[in-house]
């Protein structure tokens, strides 16, 4: 059973190395593209593709460690002046929501990756990219986002921090 | 059904659910499964909505909100931040209320090397406060400038902000960047005169104190050193912007690379810097883009419910002055910003507003920046206003709310005086982003 979290916490800081990544490549990819027109060179036809669909991925890929790092935005203020048994019961329905309706979307995602490998569809952009690429990351990360919400259900632990603590955001 | 029950319907969800504290992106999400049902009718609106929210991610207009944040991120991890605020620091001299100046001064300066406001009024908050209080500023006069400045980079280019409204707002993302230069520096003047008023009418909350004395060269020598390299990170943002050499999305990296330059030159780029900055990226833009990957469908929605048409048909038939109808959307936003993060709200009020100013021949880019400043300024509207109780968590023990809230007041005030002079003078916005055709 431990070496299953292990696994399983060593996949989704993995995908949260990925994302980081994603970005790190979309940043280099820019810097060239810009370099290579302002030489007056003709620059690579794929850079605006692939920074579009890394935004996709980095999003979907830093998803569950979001939600394990509790930084998901939430309104606290009316259920954080509520009894706290009643805070607590909406804090599971809150869970359980989360991971009903992200299953859901990894459901249609999954069914939208098989319809298009089934009649091989291209997404026309700068070059053209396999469609089933822009549909993968979804079903990984809200799966991954369902689980870590899980975590949240069936375990001690809550997701919402103190309001009053600065926060990371734009 | 009726357009306001479907209205009801799908803004009542997100906020319904937003109460009971399910998270933002997933409130938004709940309502546009429910929403896909009701109105397509069919499980191929799943479909496309999946579909849609794909479409609404990979797009390059979004490009600038990871690397506008990992500019930001560098910037403050690395030390950066700290030697700009350490030669201010120096170049203030003894001058009655110095500290609150400089907070003006220097939270300005982030707002042109940072996009995140949060950030912002978190690095003064802690690097301010304490001298402030160290020194018997009065808190009227510690917390006043910090609330008020921390919102600045709201609205002076780079603003992550602004490049989200841009994009779900469907305008020009440089043009709005770059409206909010001129009203930002205005608004950071309108800053330090009231505080020269506050010390003024009560001398006593911001002490005079003896400070080091520097000669012209150990001044120079810091400007030099510390201060104007800071000018190859705007000029390559800002500069790049308006000399056509990049788009807004292009100068979002060029500014990563302009700090990552001078984290190298400085010697302050370490696995570690690195390793926050990165981390601390995925964290905001994750979050941010987890939200508004919902946005296309939930604004698709109102709109293919009849909500959106009806909603505006309904606003337009008060035949009300365009002036009293920007200000009733102005005070809906200060309004939902009392209890609401600021990408929900504009998730929440772009679908309906900006069809609307469209109707009434409002200028989207002065619009979308009189937006930021609702946005801005309802993070320090009491009773719920997000940077009051940030305040009140790093303020020493036993302030009140009251006491926070009525720190932010005069600041507020600077705000409405700004927003006056934009509807006064429209050019004081439009001219800079004209200048770019």
């Amino acid at each position: 059973m431990k070496s299953i979290a292990a696994g399983y916490n060593w996949l989704v800081n993995a995908l949260a190395v990925l994302s980081a990544v994603t970005i790190a490549v979309a940043f280099v990819l820019i810097i060239v593209d810009v370099t290579v027109r302002t030489l007056g060179f003709s620059p690579p036809s794929y850079t605006i593709a692939v920074v579009e669909y890394a935004l996709l991925y980095m999003t979907m890929f830093a998803a569950p460690y979001l939600v394990r790092q509790k930084g998901h935005v939430f309104v606290d203020a009316l259920t954080s002046r509520l009894p706290r048994s009643v805070e607590r019961i909406c804090a599971k329905f809150a869970y359980l929501l989360s991971i009903v309706v992200s299953l859901i979307f990894a459901w249609f995602a999954v069914e939208l990756f098989v319809q298009s490998i089934q009649m091989n569809l291209y997404d026309e952009r700068g070059i053209d990219m396999p469609m089933w690429s822009l549909y993968l990351p979804i079903p990984i990360g809200f799966v991954f986002v369902a689980l870590e919400f899980t975590r949240y259900l069936i375990g001690k632990d809550t997701m919402y921090t103190d309001r009053t603590k600065p926060r990371d955001s734009v | 059904m009726e357009w306001y029950t479907a209205g009801a319907l799908m803004l009542g969800m997100v906020i319904g659910l937003m109460a009971l504290g399910v998270p933002v992106a997933l409130a938004f999400l709940t309502a546009n499964i429910v929403g896909s049902l009701v109105f397509v009718g069919h499980l191929a609106g799943l479909l496309q909505m999946v579909d849609n929210s794909t479409s609404m991610l990979t797009r390059f207009a979004l490009a600038p909100v990871p690397l506008f944040i990992l500019m930001g991120a560098l910037f403050f991890h690395s030390g950066l931040a700290l030697r700009v605020f350490d030669t201010l620091d120096k170049l203030m001299g003894k001058l009655r209320g110095r500290l609150c100046y400089l907070t003006v001064l220097g939270g300005a300066m982030f707002s042109t090397l940072t996009g995140s406001s949060m950030a912002n009024t978190a690095m003064l908050g802690s690097l301010m406060l304490p001298e402030m209080d160290r020194r018997g500023y009065n808190k009227r006069m510690s917390m006043g400038p910090i609330l008020g400045t921390g919102g600045l980079a709201m609205i002076i280019p780079p603003s992550n902000l602004a490049v989200l409204l841009a994009s779900i707002a469907n305008i020009d993302v440089g043009q709005l960047l770059i409206a909010g230069l001129l009203p930002g520096i205005v608004l950071a003047c309108l800053f330090s005169v009231m505080i020269f008023l506050q010390i003024k009418l009560n001398p006593a909350g911001a002490p005079a104190y003896e400070v080091p004395r520097l000669g012209w060269l150990e001044k120079g020598r810091a400007v030099v050193v510390n201060l104007l390299p800071m000018g190859l990170v705007v000029f390559m943002v800002i500069g790049f912007i308006l000399l056509g050499i990049s788009t807004p999305t292009e100068a979002a990296a060029f500014g990563v690379l302009g700090v990552l330059i001078l984290t190298v030159a400085f010697r302050l780029l370490t696995w570690q810097v690195i390793r926050t900055s990165f981390e601390s990226t995925i964290r905001v833009s994750g979050m941010v883009f987890f939200i508004i990957m919902n946005s296309a469908v939930f604004s698709e929605l109102l709109s293919y419910s009849g909500a959106s048409s009806g909603m505006l048909s309904w606003a337009t038939g008060f035949s009300l002055p365009t002036v009293a109808m920007v200000l009733i959307m102005f005070i809906t936003l200060l309004a939902l910003g009392m209890f609401m993060d600021p990408v929900s709200m504009m998730l929440i009020s772009v679908p309906i507003f900006f069809p609307l100013i469209h109707v009434l021949g409002v200028d989207p880019i002065w619009f979308g920046l009189l937006v930021l400043l609702a946005l801005e300024m309802s993070g320090t509207t009491p009773p719920f206003g997000l940077l009051l109780f940030i305040m009140i968590g790093v303020a020493p023990k036993g302030t009140t709310l009251l006491e926070v809230a009525s720190a932010a007041f005069p600041f507020l005030v600077c705000d409405t005086i700004l927003i006056a002079l934009m509807i006064l003078f429209p050019q004081f916005v439009l001219w800079l982003p004209n200048l770019m055709h």
